[in-house]
Order: C-alpha cells, then sequence, then structure tokens
C-alpha cells in the first residue's frame, strides 16, 4: 500500500492523463462511438442510409415478435448458451486435465503447451474451413478413416445433420481455443506454492484430496478469468459457425448463433429498414454479454471473499 | 487545451483534405478534344463521372468508353470503381451531398429500392430507350412501389444444367428433350457409376436455384409470376408445392447424405468427374474453367416434368446491376445520352467481349461457344428467378426460407406443402400482391 502512496505522488493526476489519452481516444473513436451510433440507429426508422423518423422502442418489439425473429432469435440464443455451457465442460475437464498433466511431467512442458496451444494461433475463419473439409461426407477424411477401420456404421454427414452439427461446432471451437485455459491453467498452477502441497501431504492428505481442498481453488481466479472471456467468447461466435454452416446457419437454422442472426439482418435482408433492426439486435446482444459478464464477475469475487475469508 | 485545439484542428485539416479527395464537380476545361476538326460544331466540354464496384473490370470499362469518348467529341467518361463490398455506402453517401457522381452502377431488385425511394435517381421512362435491353429484365430497376424505370441493367445471370461431354460421350447418353429422357439419363449416369447430379446443399443459398433449374417449368415460369404478383396465387398453389416435390424426387440423383456436402464440395465433385452434371448459374462458367481446363461443358435446360403449366422449358435469370443517372447531376444532358449509349447493341456487344460477361441486350454474338449457347437456352425461355427478383425486398426473404425449407425436407422434417408454408408465411410479413 506505501508503495503505490509513493507512485501515485510521483505521478500527477496531469501527466497520468497524458499516458492515457492515447489509448482513450482510440476507444473512444473505434468502441465507444460505434456503440453510441448503434444505439441510437436503433431508435430510428431507417429508409437504406437515410435516417427516418424517432420510432422510440419499434425496432425492438419488431426483432422480439415479428417473424422471422421470432423463432429465429430463441434459436440462435439457445446454440450461444449451448457453446458456452459446450466449452465451458470441455475446458474444465480437458482442458485442466492437460495443464495437470503438464504440470507434473515438466520436461517436454513448453513442447506440448505449444503444440496444444498452436490451432489458438490461426483465424477461426480458416480452422472452421478446415474442418469443414475435414468433416466433409465426400472427401472429409474422418469418415473415411471410420470406414477404413471397419467403423462405418459411425460414418456421419456430422455437419449436415442438425443433430449432430451444433456439436461439432462446439467441438470445433473447443479444440481451437483448448491452448488457451491450458496456459492459463498452466500459470496458476505454477503459482500455487509448493510449500502448501507438501504440507497437506504431510498431514495425510491424498492426491485427489490435494487437488481437490488446495489446487482447485486457488486455481479459482484462473477460472474465473477463463470463464468470463468464454462467455464473451461464446455469445459472440461468428467465425467458426459462418464457416461451417454458412450465414443461414445451415441445415436449416441448427446451427444459427445470434452473431449470424445479426449478419443475416444487417446485411443480406432485403429490408429497407435493416439497419434500426441490426442495431436493435446489436444493443440486445451488447447488453446481454455486459449484464452477463459483469454478473459473473460478481459471483466469482463473492466465491473468491468466500474461500479465503 | 492549446494541445487539444491543435489536436482537433489537426482532424479538421485532414477532413479538408479527405474533401479534396472526393470527386468535386467537374470544371469545363478549355483544350480541345483531339480528333475534332475546325469544322465540327462547337462543343462544351464534359467530364462525365460513373461510379462502379467492379473493381475487377476497370480496364475493361476504359476500353470500352474510349469508343464513346471517339464518338463524342467533348466527351470524357472518367470511370471510377470502389471496393464492393462499401461501394453500397459510399454511392449512399456520395448521392446525398454535391460529390456525387453524374451516373452510379446501381444493385438490382430490392437493393436499389433504397436509392429510388430516397429520390437519388433520375427517372428514365420515355427519355432513355431501353427497347433493345431483354424486357423481363428491367424489373431489376423498377421501383416497386411507383413502377418507374431509373436504369438500364447491364449483367445478367442464367441458371441451366451443366454436364461433362467426355462422360456423356463415354456412356453414350444425350441431352434430354422430354421428362422421361430426363429420367432416363440420370438412371444411365448412376448405373455408369457416376453421381449423377452435383449439388451442395449444406448452402443454403444454393438450393433455390436447384428449384428453379429443375422445377421452374413445374410452377409455370412468367405465368405464375404475374399471377403470384397479382395475388391470384401464392406459394401454397399445387402447381407452385409440385415444383417442390421435383427436388426432393431428385436427391435420388445426388450421393448420399447430399444435405451436408458443401457448396464447394459440389464444384469438385464436377470438376473432378465425379458427376457428370452441375446444376448451376452462369456464373459458374469462370471457375469450372479454371479448375478443369480440359473438360469439355455442355449445357441444356431441364424438360418440363409431367404436369407442368409449361410446354417448353425455361431457364430462370436475373439482373445483376444497373447503371443509373445521379438525381442532382449538374450534366443531365450528357448523362441521359450516355445512358441510352449504355443501352444499345453496340455497347451489349463490347461489353460481353471486354468484360466478358452476359449482357442485358439481345442479339449479341458470343465468341465462346458455351456462353452462346446459354444466352440462347435463356431466350428460348426465359423466366425470372422468382425468390430473388420479388422475394428479396424485406425480411425473411424468399430464397432464405426456401432454402433453408427445402434443407428441412431432405432432413426428412418437411414436405413440400410444408416448404411451400413456410415460404407463404415469411414472406406475407412484409409481401403485399398488387402493391
Amino acid at each position: 500500500m506505501k508503495t503505490r502512496v509513493k507512485s501515485h505522488a510521483q505521478m500527477p493526476f496531469r501527466v497520468g492523463m497524458l499516458f492515457v489519452l492515447p489509448a482513450l481516444l482510440l476507444f473512444s473513436i473505434f468502441i465507444l462511438y460505434p456503440l453510441a451510433t448503434a444505439l441510437s440507429y436503433s431508435f430510428f426508422s431507417w429508409k437504406g442510409t437515410l435516417q427516418g423518423p424517432f420510432v422510440g422502442f419499434d425496432n425492438y418489439v419488431t426483432i422480439f415478435t415479428r417473424a422471422p425473429f421470432d423463432e429465429a432469435l430463441p434459436n440462435a440464443f439457445s446454440h450461444n448458451l449451448l457453446l458456452f455451457a459446450g466449452a465451458m465442460i470441455f475446458q474444465n475437464s480437458v482442458g485442466l486435465g492437460i495443464a495437470v498433466a503438464l504440470h507434473k511431467i515438466g520436461r517436454l512442458k513448453r513442447l506440448f503447451q505449444t503444440m496444444f496451444a498452436m490451432p489458438y494461433l490461426v483465424s477461426p475463419l480458416v480452422v472452421g474451413y478446415l474442418w469443414s473439409l475435414l468433416l466433409s461426407p465426400l472427401f472429409g477424411p474422418v469418415n473415411a478413416t471410420l470406414k477404413a477401420v471397419g467403423l462405418g456404421d459411425f460414418a456421419h454427414p456430422w455437419l449436415g445433420d442438425p443433430n449432430t452439427a451444433i456439436w461439432a461446432i462446439v467441438f470445433i471451437t473447443a479444440w481451437q481455443w483448448i491452448g488457451f485455459p491450458m496456459l492459463l491453467y498452466g500459470a496458476a498452477l505454477g503459482g500455487i506454492p509448493e510449500e502448501v502441497t507438501e504440507a497437506a501431504e504431510i498431514d495425510g492428505a491424498s492426491g485427489s484430496k490435494r487437488f481437490r481442498l488446495i489446487t482447485l481453488p486457488l486455481l479459482l481466479p484462473a477460472l474465473g478469468t477463463v470463464s468470463i472471456l468464454t462467455f464473451i467468447g461464446a455469445m459472440e461466435a461468428f467465425p467458426i459457425p459462418f464457416a461451417v454452416g454458412g450465414s443461414t446457419g445451415s441445415p436449416a437454422g441448427a446451427t444459427d448463433v445470434m452473431a449470424l442472426l445479426f449478419y443475416r439482418t444487417a446485411f443480406e435482408s432485403g429490408d429497407v429498414g435493416s439497419i434500426g433492426n441490426s442495431s436493435a439486435l446489436a444493443m440486445v446482444l451488447f447488453l446481454f454479454i455486459f449484464v452477463g459478464a459483469v454478473a459473473l464477475r460478481i459471483a466469482l469475487a463473492r466465491g473468491e471473499r468466500k474461500l479465503y475469508g | 487545451m492549446r494541445k487539444r485545439l491543435s489536436a482537433l484542428g489537426l482532424l479538421g485539416v485532414s477532413a479538408l483534405v479527405l474533401a479534396g479527395c472526393a470527386p468535386a464537380t467537374p470544371e469545363p476545361t478549355a483544350t480541345t478534344q483531339p480528333g475534332t476538326t475546325a469544322t465540327a460544331e462547337p462543343v462544351e466540354p464534359v467530364t462525365l463521372s460513373l461510379w462502379s464496384w467492379r473493381t475487377e473490370d476497370v480496364d475493361a470499362y476504359n476500353t470500352i468508353f474510349d469508343v464513346y469518348e471517339a464518338q463524342n467529341p467533348g466527351v470524357t467518361v472518367e470511370f471510377e470503381a470502389f471496393l464492393n463490398t462499401e461501394y453500397n455506402q459510399f454511392l449512399a453517401t456520395g448521392l446525398e451531398g454535391s460529390d456525387g457522381p453524374d451516373l452510379a452502377m446501381v444493385r438490382a431488385y430490392g437493393g436499389v429500392q433504397p436509392l429510388i425511394e430516397a429520390g437519388q435517381l433520375l427517372p428514365i421512362d420515355g427519355i432513355v430507350d431501353v427497347s433493345n435491353v431483354e424486357q423481363s429484365l428491367l424489373a431489376a430497376a423498377t421501383g416497386r412501389n411507383d413502377g418507374s424505370l431509373y436504369g438500364v441493367p447491364f449483367a445478367t445471370q442464367t441458371l441451366q444444367v451443366f454436364y461433362n461431354k467426355g462422360i456423356f460421350d463415354e456412356l453414350g447418353v444425350t441431352e434430354p428433350t422430354t421428362w422421361d429422357e430426363f429420367v432416363a439419363l440420370n438412371e444411365a449416369i448412376a448405373a455408369g457409376g457416376y453421381t449423377p447430379m452435383a449439388l451442395g446443399a449444406k448452402d443454403a443459398w444454393m438450393l433455390p436455384i436447384f428449384h428453379e433449374i429443375v422445377g421452374a417449368a413445374r410452377y409455370g415460369g412468367p405465368e405464375f409470376r404475374d399471377a403470384l404478383l397479382a395475388g391470384t396465387k401464392d406459394f401454397t398453389d399445387p402447381d407452385y408445392v409440385a415444383s417442390i416435390d421435383v427436388v426432393n424426387q431428385m436427391t435420388e440423383y445426388m450421393v448420399d447424405d447430399v444435405i451436408g456436402v458443401a457448396y464447394a464440395d459440389s464444384q469438385i465433385q464436377f470438376t473432378s468427374g465425379l458427376a457428370a452434371q452441375f446444376p448451376g448459374g452462369s456464373f459458374e462458367l469462370g471457375n469450372f474453367k479454371t479448375q478443369a481446363p480440359d473438360m469439355e461443358l455442355g449445357v441444356y435446360l431441364v424438360p418440363p416434368p409431367p404436369g407442368s403449366p409449361s410446354a417448353k422449358p425455361l431457364s430462370a435469370g436475373w439482373g445483376d446491376g444497373s447503371f443509373a443517372i445521379n438525381a442532382k447531376t449538374q450534366n443531365q444532358e450528357a448523362a441521359i445520352k450516355l445512358l441510352n449509349w449504355l443501352a444499345t447493341p453496340e455497347f451489349g456487344q463490347l461489353f460481353v467481349d471486354e468484360v466478358k460477361q452476359f449482357s442485358v441486350i439481345k442479339g449479341l454474338s458470343y465468341s465462346d461457344p458455351v456462353m452462346k449457347e446459354m444466352n440462347e437456352l435463356f431466350l428460348s425461355g426465359p423466366t425470372a428467378y422468382i425468390n430473388l427478383v420479388d422475394m428479396r425486398f424485406g425480411d425473411p426473404t424468399g430464397s432464405t426460407l426456401i432454402g433453408e425449407g427445402i434443407q428441412s425436407m431432405f432432413l426428412g422434417d418437411m414436405g413440400a406443402s410444408g416448404v411451400a408454408d413456410k415460404l407463404q408465411t415469411g414472406i406475407s410479413t412484409w409481401f403485399v400482391p398488387g402493391a
């Protein structure tokens, strides 16, 4: 606390502001300003790019009640939630598992970490197209391999069947992002003092007990970060669903997500008032993500306080 | 505070510089154009600007307008192309202010309506001669509310079946002229070990195209469209339902799990010689020629299925964009003269030869034999791709509805009448017949 006061005294408020200014300027121009315009656009009627009169919440009423939104919105939204749930399960089982395993082996840790994090460096659009090629019923190696090893019964039009298509997207997304929770959990595991684990060991705690009572609680901050970022990522998902199912969320809307619905409304609708509707949609999505992320943050902070007193 | 002010000043300066980049009102220059003789009538030099989204065609258009400039001394046509994806914003801003172009390429059908409704385009009924343009395509530039013409369409796309002549020769089969022959042809191809038809059913936008190719004659083409627009029939009409059912019958000539096949995969299926036929749009031609330069391509129209109101096979087409005049242009007379030229066979032929796309002008000659045949097929039975031409003026669009519907049908979740109901219900949220 003392050092913070000291540095505060060395850095006058105005100088501090000067350093913040460039970032603030960029943030205002590229984030805040578009956000404010989208908000204002959503309250007007539109004729192409010509702004019409103020219509209050009409555009919002439209996106919640009128076809195609009345069906498409809940459908797309449920898929976003599914993506979030799927990603959480995958990251906190496989991702955490890999992180723990790598933490234990030590020697080839860096090599494996790099390997698992590799897909994370590739553009999600590329990853999406790559997997749609792998899963193609015509030329895809996945089905070809299944047939070759005598599991032909399991060969499946993965992306053509509405029951598997959305899970394929969950899997592809998880596959790409697995390196991220793995690195975060890895760093958090490295930050747990060995003395604590040793002390528990001396007290006679078994391996699983040590993990449950020592490691897991100390991982909570990392878990919180991963959860919030995953939540935002799942709600905003666009490139992978777009690459896999196209802008309509093929087949028959089975892979539709909120961002695709927004894209269709904004750029493919043919409705002269599409700017109003799509802005309203964007605002609803933003508000949900914002409120959701803040709520998650508060819940996690409470959890941490409870644990650490 | 001073710093902030100077920063604002800097922004102001850059705004001025940007404004300076925008095309200003053309100023008459005193220089005489080469080629004009002293005896010629003195002409006021004029520069016409024309905006476009075809960045890839700048050279072709410059060559074309050189011809016009040579015939019209004193006129300079400045062809300016903008990034396709941002063109609509550029144009809307340009037409709203005073630095807009004299003429511009505008989108077709639903895409041009916002500009028309905002009064930004000059109506050209009676002042531009469009008698050489394929009349069914004028709808691409017609105002939906007032019925006036606002532009001259320039490019068109047509739908038909492409086939691999090599495979047809190997199997000893030929282009079908009746429905029975069409069915027999597909059976023979399947028996020969090839996939009769390549279709990317995973990409919903491809399905309404396929529906038009196999079903246009079954629902009756132009007559059905007239009735639909007048409100005497709708998409739940038995003939239209039957046309969707034709699509369903075709699945036996495709690979299993066609619903999982992506559009790009279906192209490979055809260009790699696994599938003998590809029902598709004229826009495929370039890709087929690059991917399979040695394949000999043929084209035909699907014969009318039994019970069809149309006796002849139909080729659905649509206008892909139009030339229009800015309502605020200072050079209206010269712009009208140029637009008239853009509706002549002379321009059409230059467009075909230089830009290498289908023109909307009748009676042109295509040097490429496949293009020539596609054009003849279209002119032999032209009809409109209804779900693009008429059903993209609102949300949801007709093509999205029928595309998703056909996917549900392929999955077995919906019958043909269910697809038609979905389409009719969806477009009813905004489409009013007879309006």
